[in-house]
């Protein structure tokens, strides 16, 4: 036998009580751990764009209203050496719906030569750039919307736009986009768009947003401030806000759910925090006489302490456990998305995620467990003996 | 190991409860040889149970000093005084407070958690522990599987693993039927006359002090009676 | 002959340490939940208002909203002819109203203007005040030619730099100072999100011949639905809706929004519910003999079982006004200020979270359901304590 066999023992003495702080942790847990991984997701994926050195170049009232298409090379004569600009990509929404369909499939129209320059985390092959630049038609589509609407590399379908002219195109899919932050946006050639904007007498069009990319981080800085004062006073005065800042506003508008989502954190820390801090009070009170004998044949205070402490430590991480690892399990077998307009937030646990959750418990099993240890480790074993003992 | 013989001197013991100051024991001496008996008796609030505890190092006096062998209680600090008492005492309680999760021979070993040995050294000292006992056949079996008497001889056997010098008993019969009690007090003069350990019991049944080598009663914080029984119960082997 | 309601409030006090962590527990857990009935609550409100059930909103066919819609005047023409749209009783002029959409980025108040919403510039004239029935505007309209604009009382609470007095820069290069000239209401519904303009200066500013959207009222002879094939039909080709269709349209992403929210709320329901079973688990369990000693001076398993469960409700409910409280508090720092697109529109629509009496009645109402949740079968135990095993135990 061990201190730590004692201690399972422990949770055996109340299995009732056992079990309902065990499932009082694993609920609250259950949330947490679908909170941390969206705050995660889009803190690694803040990240990875962060390192992309991108930013969008808009229209300072809204990017509803359009730049026009000449605004890409004057851009670029910004930086005629091309020191600090790699390239320009021009986009403007399409917004497209399958016919008959009720939902928005997000698609953008981009020029098609600097659109894998400004995106390499988009990872297209030789091959598919090569049909990208072939097919007129092609497009790149992120995971989720390919697999709601069933479609794969060289799927054809036609998209309704959902703004005027409301003209419907072909598309050919030329590639399935698994990066995280395009899983819900589709890309095609800009210049399929401009031509049937102009078969119907709408052209030219000109671009809701101008996408740049740096070559470095200070580069990307004086980019900005240095296209926005090159149009400054000009009918199409410009907003330059890097990749994550844009997309920031778009998760602000969608609820915020980033932030919602680190307040349902908070609270399930406190609950967390309450239940395990009450369970071991409960659990303390009625073991008053027993940890007065432990002391009286010769526990240290330090080790009750430890033993008190240690038992609420391993009843949160168990109860947790319950929770995290069924909803761990569950999201990677059916992964969910979080609805909301901008960047998808697809909505995979991530091991980090689980054992970061499990860790939290731990802490939080610690915290709850000090009260009620300190309590133990300065019980006085004589007065204890005599309250309880006859 | 020699037994030890336990010095008492002068010993004042004040509680406060809230202004008020409680004296229970007053100016105290007394000695006790190593390898004696000796039960304390006494109403209620006479100091018996304080006496004990000071004895086994579970409180220190208010002045005086407290001597066990060698060890000077009174001076020792609160971690010293638990290190000493899990080599030095063992512990017997009226309500036997063995731990319910665990079973007869978990409970023995709990001590010996507090030792540096190995496992099969620990399982020795509680099968010999247990079978001083009698209760080598129930080794296996959780506290509410086990009668008042047989949970309170575990209780006696988780006190005498470590191998102490003194047993301090705090009404070990007290929840006990006569015919259990006797046992348990039989067992307590074998563990006294066989293994020459010092044994301080308190105890409100007049039978279960005829037990004792020397009986002590207290009044009011003072000793009032001191007599040493000539003849007392024998010990039956178990 | 029940147990005397002093009987547990006492208990509730002897046992502070477990009373107080197991209301917090339910304070929390309701404090969140209550955020979240005042944020429906308010999104229903805001809503509901735009319900006008005479009012309709036209737009181009195959676009959901005004914003993505544009008619061309043969078209706004065509929609004249219609005999349904109402008069005004007065003036006899027909009530409707075209009207052009367009954005504008504003900081957000609630963030400090960290980052910017965008928010619906809605030009019309002064018919348009007529089809939109609800807005009451403190100022005047915008004047035809004048570079003025009147702001939705949401929108000025919520975003930076909309006081009356001030200007705003508008128009297809935002190179027009267009100044505040007023403030509307219209009686918490989606248009208070929004600024208003003369549609011809704003047409003029922004480089467009065509309205986004049409606004009308019609009679009330007329069926809405009736009204709406007629928009489909062969002659104008057109969508109609009426005006809560066109909202409620909007809200079906919120919604998709608040129910996720609601199902891991509810995780946290069953978990506070699992705290108080614990809680009264324990309270029971410690009070064994003394529920044996009330059974032997004659009360009976019911009263029991009815005092524990009353034992149970009192202490959720101190801890669902503690809740309240707490929402409450979380509001009035600043936590009430939302504002969400729309499904169809990157156009944002702006409320302001309130603690209502119903919010809070209902909040109250849940907690009750989790107390009694909770304690059922703490008090069932307790109700079959058997009187002489439980007085012969220690």
């Amino acid at each position: 036998m061990t201190m730590g066999y004692v201690l399972l023992q422990n949770l055996r003495r109340n299995p009732l009580r056992t079990a309902l702080t065990a499932t009082a942790f694993a609920l609250p847990m259950a949330v947490f751990v679908i909170a941390i991984s969206i705050v995660l997701n889009l803190a690694i994926m803040s990240q990875d764009l962060a390192k992309q050195l991108r930013a969008a170049v808009h229209h300072r009232v809204s990017f509803t209203n359009f730049l026009p298409e000449g605004m890409r090379s004057r851009i670029q004569a910004l930086d005629q050496g091309k020191n600090r600009l790699t390239a320009v990509c021009g986009m403007r929404w399409f917004g497209g719906r399958v016919p008959g369909a009720q939902n928005i499939v997000q698609s953008l129209a981009a020029d098609h030569d600097t659109f894998p320059i400004v995106y390499p985390d988009v990872a297209m092959s030789e091959h598919e750039i090569a049909e990208w630049n072939r097919e007129r038609r092609a497009c790149v589509v992120g995971k989720l919307i390919a697999e709601q609407y069933g479609w794969k590399v060289g799927s054809q379908f036609s998209l309704q736009s959902s703004i005027p002219p409301y003209q419907e195109l072909e598309f050919v899919c030329v590639k399935i986009v698994e990066l995280s932050s395009r899983q819900s946006v589709m890309y095609f050639r800009r210049d399929y768009l401009e031509n049937s904007l102009e078969a119907l007498g709408a052209g030219p069009g000109g671009c809701n947003v101008f996408w740049i990319r740096a070559r470095d981080a200070e580069s990307l800085l004086a980019l900005q401030r240095d296209i926005d004062a090159a149009f400054a006073n000009s009918p199409d005065e410009t907003k330059t806000e890097d990749e994550n800042a844009f997309i920031a506003g778009f998760i602000q508008a969608a609820g915020n759910i980033p932030g919602l989502m680190q307040m349902l954190a908070v609270v399930v820390v406190v609950i967390l925090g309450l239940v395990g801090g009450n369970t071991m009070m409960m659990s303390l009170r009625e073991r008053m006489a027993e940890l007065a004998v432990f002391k009286a044949i010769g526990f240290h205070s330090l080790r009750v302490f430890r033993l008190v402490l240690t038992e609420s430590v391993i009843l949160a991480i168990g109860g947790a456990a319950a929770g995290v690892i069924p909803v761990w399990a569950l999201l990677n077998l059916i992964p969910l998305s979080v609805p909301g307009r901008g960047p998808s937030m697809p909505l995979t646990a991530s091991w980090q995620g689980a054992a970061g959750s499990l860790f939290i418990a731990a802490l939080i099993g610690f915290a709850a467990g000090l009260w009620p240890a300190y309590q133990a480790m300065r019980l006085k074993t004589v007065n204890a003996l005599r309250n309880i003992g006859e | 190991m020699s037994a030890v013989d336990i010095d008492l001197r002068l010993v004042r013991k004040v509680y406060h409860k809230g202004r008020m100051n409680i004296t229970v024991l007053d100016g105290l001496d007394l000695s006790i040889e190593g390898g004696d008996f000796a039960v304390i008796m006494g109403p209620s609030g006479s100091g018996k149970s304080t006496l004990l505890h000071l004895v086994g190092g579970l409180d220190s006096p208010t002045s005086g000093s407290v001597r066990v062998g060698d060890a000077h209680l009174e001076r020792m600090s609160e971690r010293e005084l638990t290190a000493w008492r899990s080599r030095h005492v063992g512990f017997i309680f009226q309500m036997y407070h063995l731990v319910p999760v665990l079973t007869a021979a978990q409970n023995v070993e709990l001590p010996l958690l507090l030792f540096r040995m190995s496992s099969a050294e620990r399982r020795k000292r509680v099968e010999t522990a247990l079978e001083i006992v009698g209760l080598k056949d129930r080794m296996d079996h959780r506290p509410n599987q086990l009668s008042g008497g047989q949970e309170q001889r575990v209780a006696i056997a988780r006190a005498i693993v470590t191998d102490p010098d003194v047993i301090v008993a705090d009404e070990p019969t007290g929840d006990l039927d006569a015919k259990t009690s006797t046992e348990i007090l039989q067992l307590l003069s074998l563990l006294n006359s066989e293994f020459r350990k010092s044994i301080i019991m308190v105890t409100h049944d007049p039978r279960a002090a005829g037990f004792g080598k020397r009986l002590l009663h207290l009044d009011k914080g003072v000793l009032e009676r001191d007599e040493r029984h000539t003849h007392p119960v024998q010990p039956v082997a178990v | 002959m029940a147990l005397p309601l002093k009987y547990h409030t006492r208990y509730l006090l002897v046992h502070r340490a477990t009373t107080l962590l197991t209301v917090l527990v339910v304070a929390v857990v309701v404090g969140t939940f209550t955020w979240m009935s005042g944020f429906a609550a308010a999104l229903g409100e805001t809503l509901s208002v735009a319900g006008d059930p005479q009012k309709m909103v036209v737009v181009r066919r195959g676009s959901e909203s005004e914003f993505n819609s544009a008619l061309s005047m043969e078209d706004f023409n065509r929609l004249r002819q219609l005999e349904e749209i109402a008069r005004d009783p007065e003036t006899g002029e027909q009530l409707l109203s075209g009207e052009m959409l367009v954005q504008l980025q504003l900081p957000r108040r609630s963030d400090g203007g960290k980052t910017l919403a965008n928010v619906a510039v809605r030009g019309l004239r002064e018919v348009g005040a007529k089809v939109h029935r609800d807005v009451k505007i403190a100022g005047r309209f915008p004047g035809a030619g004048q570079r003025e604009v009147i702001v939705g009382a949401a929108a000025a609470r919520q975003f930076v730099g909309l006081e009356v007095g001030k200007s705003i820069a508008l128009g297809y290069g935002g190179d027009r100072a267009f100044q505040i000239v007023g403030i509307f209401t219209a009686e918490g519904g989606p248009l208070e999100s929004e600024i208003w303009g003369n549609v011809d200066t704003l047409m003029n500013a922004y480089n467009r011949n065509g309205y986004s959207s049409a606004n009308l009222l019609f009679s009330t002879s007329v069926d809405a639905k009736a009204l709406a094939a007629r928009l489909e039909g062969p002659q104008i080709q057109l969508s109609g809706f009426t005006e809560s269709e066109y909202w409620q349209k909007q809200a079906a992403n919120i919604r998709v929004y608040l129910g996720f929210a609601y199902a891991l709320v509810a995780f946290m329901f069953a978990a506070a519910v699992f705290a108080i079973a614990n809680t009264m688990y324990a309270t029971v369990a410690g009070r064994t003999r003394e529920i044996a000693m009330l059974r032997t001076i004659g009360f009976r398993p019911p009263h029991i079982l009815a005092g524990f469960l009353l034992e149970s409700v009192l202490l959720c409910l101190l801890g669902g006004i503690l809740g309240c409280l707490l929402c409450q508090a979380w509001l009035s720092m600043g936590g009430a200020m939302k504002d969400m697109y729309g499904a169809t529109t990157f156009s944002t629509l702006a409320f302001v979270i309130r603690l209502t009496p119903m919010t809070v009645l209902f909040a109250l109402l849940s907690v009750c359901i989790i107390g009694v949740l909770g304690a059922i079968f703490p008090a069932r135990r307790a109700a079959r304590i058997e009187v002489v095993t439980a007085l012969r135990q220690t």
